[in-house]
């Protein structure tokens, strides 16, 4: 889109391209006065907002203290990230993060690079629910939010990020750090209008001890899969400890842990953390597997081939057929290793 | 497709056909990921298409004017699915760039004064 606006600018004097941006934005704005009699479709969350105020949030907050790097040129991306990141204290500018989400030939960054940035710096990238009462939650708690909008006019698609800070709702004004404005107030209805088109994408990117307020305990350990990837191991491990904390009857978040202890070669607290899972989810297929080949690790074999029997045993129960259990592969491996260990073959 | 792209994603099916189905790892402990991706039935059978979706998406980077170890290190941080996603995608999906708020003040403005929220 904007490649092909590039052209069409090359090749029409530039008077009438004025005059058509001007046509444009008379059209937009008589779409929009249009609009505002049945306002509902166009702004819908803005509406329910009116009918029902999200529970346990602030009428109005605001983080001041989140710093502000301008845009240069089409960089937003950068920008906006840079300020999501330095709001915790990571010395990191705009011009560091260009290489990792600007797209020279797009002249912008895609969605997917700037979750996939901040996982490099080893905080936890996690997109909100689509959802104005998940911004408002996270804003609310202190953490700036990464928004992405549509800023252009009727037919003009004009992609942008920027950064909630803060909002004001008997005021009717979100604030935000976007492009060369340090604080831009936008009413509810603008801002919900530009949000929209983007599919309400929105994320936060925050240090492993804290959880995102509107996170739940699958997306959020989902989240933090993806920056064990390519952050320091340190970081995924703290993840990990927080999660299972906030949500300690979560599976999930106890083998992400214990995988963790494991990875670091730290065995006993990979046993303590599987055996505490295990204790609540006494037939998760994982959790048995993991725990065995730890204990054969440890030189215990009988227990681990007396779990791995159990395993297969659940595998082998009614409620589970074979086609669509993952682990049985995982767990006829880890129970030809213990008894190779143990010098026998059956 | 390009020759090139062809060429490394021949190489590509190359080594995943020579490895992928003899990876024996000492440990074999469940994965995280493998435990909290909801298409978990699906991993194995992915696996392949994955490493195919990671390359086209390196060579897309590298069309879009990223030198050939930057679009290596950025897809990699993506995860299987984001690549999955992005992948023959990349010149649909929006990319946010300007930062021309001046353009609709005007339009704002005529909303601003009539509803706020």
């Amino acid at each position: 889109m904007q490649r092909r606006r590039h052209r069409a600018r090359a090749l029409v004097s530039p008077r009438w391209s004025a005059w058509q941006q001007g046509v444009r934005l008379v059209a937009g704005a008589l779409l929009l006065l249009a609009g505002l009699g049945g306002c509902a479709s166009l702004v819908p969350q803005t509406m329910a907002l009116r009918e029902a105020w999200p529970a346990g949030v602030a009428r109005s907050s605001e983080n001041a203290a989140v710093p502000f790097f301008p845009q240069q040129d089409y960089q937003c991306g950068p920008a906006a990230l840079a300020t999501v990141l330095a709001a915790d204290g990571l010395e990191v500018g705009p011009d560091d993060l260009v290489k990792s989400v600007y797209l020279p030939a797009r002249q912008g960054s895609l969605q997917v690079e700037m979750l996939a940035a901040a996982r490099r710096y080893g905080r936890v990238s996690y997109q909100l629910a689509p959802r104005f009462d998940a911004l408002l939650q996270e804003v609310a708690a202190g953490n700036p939010v990464v928004v992405l909008q549509d800023i252009g006019v009727g037919p003009l698609v004009n992609w942008h990020y920027a950064v909630v800070v803060g909002f004001d709702y008997p005021a009717g004004e979100l604030y935000l750090r976007s492009g060369e404005t340090r604080r831009l107030a936008l009413p509810f209805t603008v801002f919900e209008y530009s949000w929209k088109r983007g599919g309400y994408w929105a994320m936060v990117a925050l240090p492993p001890q804290r959880i995102p307020a509107s996170a739940d305990a699958a997306g959020y350990l989902a989240a933090v899969a993806a920056m064990e990837r390519v952050a320091a191991p340190q970081a995924a491990t703290l993840a990990y400890a927080t999660a299972w904390r906030r949500w300690p009857d979560n599976a999930t978040a106890g083998i992400g842990l214990a995988n963790r202890h494991y990875a670091d070669g730290a065995l006993a607290q990979a046993e303590a953390t599987l055996r505490q899972t295990l204790a609540q989810h006494p037939d998760a297929v994982p959790v048995l597997n993991n725990l065995a080949q730890v204990l054969s690790d440890l030189g215990r074999n009988d227990e681990a081939l007396a779990l791995l029997d159990r395993a297969a045993r659940v595998d082998a129960s009614p409620a589970v057929s074979p086609a669509v259990s993952p682990y049985a592969a995982a767990v006829r491996e880890t129970r030809a290793l213990v008894l190779q260990r143990m010098g026998r073959s059956r | 497709m390009t020759t090139a792209f062809k060429k490394m994603m021949c190489r590509f099916l190359a080594v995943a056909l020579i490895t992928l189905p003899f990876q024996t790892g000492q440990a074999s402990m469940i994965g995280t990921d493998q435990v909290s991706s909801a298409a978990t039935v699906q991993a194995n059978r992915s696996l392949v298409l994955n490493h195919l979706n990671r390359a086209q998406t390196v060579s897309e980077f590298q069309a879009l004017g990223l030198d050939a170890q930057q679009a290596r290190d950025r897809v990699a941080a993506m995860t299987d699915e984001e690549v999955g996603k992005l992948a023959g995608q990349i010149n649909a999906v929006p990319a946010g760039g300007d930062g021309l708020v001046a353009v609709i003040l005007v339009v704002f403005f005529i909303w601003y004064f009539a509803f706020r929220r």
